[in-house]
């Protein structure tokens, strides 16, 4: 594991540094797990948004922890609307696809959502939504478009 | 009841009144072989979420979940959601995790998200390690 990379000036060996760091060695970093919860008529909405290079992961729960449907949605250069893929629940109720789609496109990043709302319930689909954005508005990840 | 708590107090409230979150979630940082791997673990009440990433990205996801079979024969089904379909020392990271996640008693179905730079043995082996040392179920 401490392989000695060259010799120095006066010809001791050079370590890699970052390698002879052991692994137990954790390193301080700033969050960049943002987690907030928000009170509706259903209940309890809450909510996940993980930042990455261009890409956002996001979980949306109501009034529970359960994962919910997966989705990747990732903007195309070949049409308007980004692509959408359904990664775990499959079934011909897609919510939170639109979601998905939605946030990809207003952030131009690609998302992986995961969304654990109700089904046949468009109003609390609507608020999840835009109490996301707002929050992805302050965090300054969505512009307002001018115009 | 005498002596039973109002229902407000045994809610674990949150600063302002709600429940509290329901997710229970560590993140931090380690560098394995040489490179910085960002670490996201999140206990759903029905999923295991690791991502471990190098690149900055989520890159492979991977799904892995725990099979009884016949006469408690325990078998893993491992499975690419997206990306590198072709990657066979991703699907033995998430199995060896997903076995050591029912090993430590957790019965919860695996969501692996890998985005790195190195799919070494080493490299893999320490990300499972890293992320037994610091788990979340």
């Amino acid at each position: 594991m401490d392989e000695p990379i060259g010799t120095g000036e006066d010809g001791a060996c050079v370590h890699s540094q970052l390698a002879s760091f052991s692994s137990s060695c954790t390193l301080q970093q700033p969050k960049k797990l943002h987690t907030f919860s928000r009170e509706v008529q259903e209940g309890v909405l809450h909510f996940q948004i993980f930042k990455l290079d261009n890409q956002l992961y996001i979980w949306i729960g109501c009034n529970s922890g359960k994962l919910g449907q997966l989705y990747a949605s990732m903007p195309t250069p070949f049409e308007r609307i980004p692509s959408l893929a359904t990664l775990i629940g499959g079934t011909s109720d897609s919510v939170g696809a639109s979601i998905a789609r939605r946030l990809a496109l207003k952030t131009g990043w690609s998302v992986v959502l995961a969304c654990n709302l109700p089904k046949n319930s468009p109003n609390l689909e609507a608020q999840a939504e835009m109490e996301l954005l707002s929050e992805l508005r302050t965090q300054g990840y969505v512009y307002k478009r001018t115009a | 009841m005498a002596g039973s708590m109002p229902l407000e107090m045994t809610n674990m409230s949150g600063p302002n009144g709600l429940p509290s979150f329901p997710v229970r979630a560590k993140e931090f940082s380690k560098v394995i072989q040489g490179n910085k791997t960002d670490f996201l673990l999140c206990s759903y009440d029905d999923y295991i979420f690791v991502l471990a990433t190098q690149l900055g990205k989520m890159g492979t996801l991977l799904q892995a979940k725990k099979e009884e079979g016949y006469g408690s024969q325990t078998t893993f089904n491992v499975s690419v959601l997206l990306g590198k379909h072709d990657e066979p020392m991703l699907q033995a990271c998430a199995r060896q995790l997903i076995e050591h996640i029912s090993g430590m008693g957790s019965s919860r179905p695996l969501l692996l998200s890998l985005g790195l730079r190195d799919h070494s043995k080493e490299a893999l082996k320490n990300i499972v390690e890293a992320v037994c040392e610091n788990k979340v179920w």
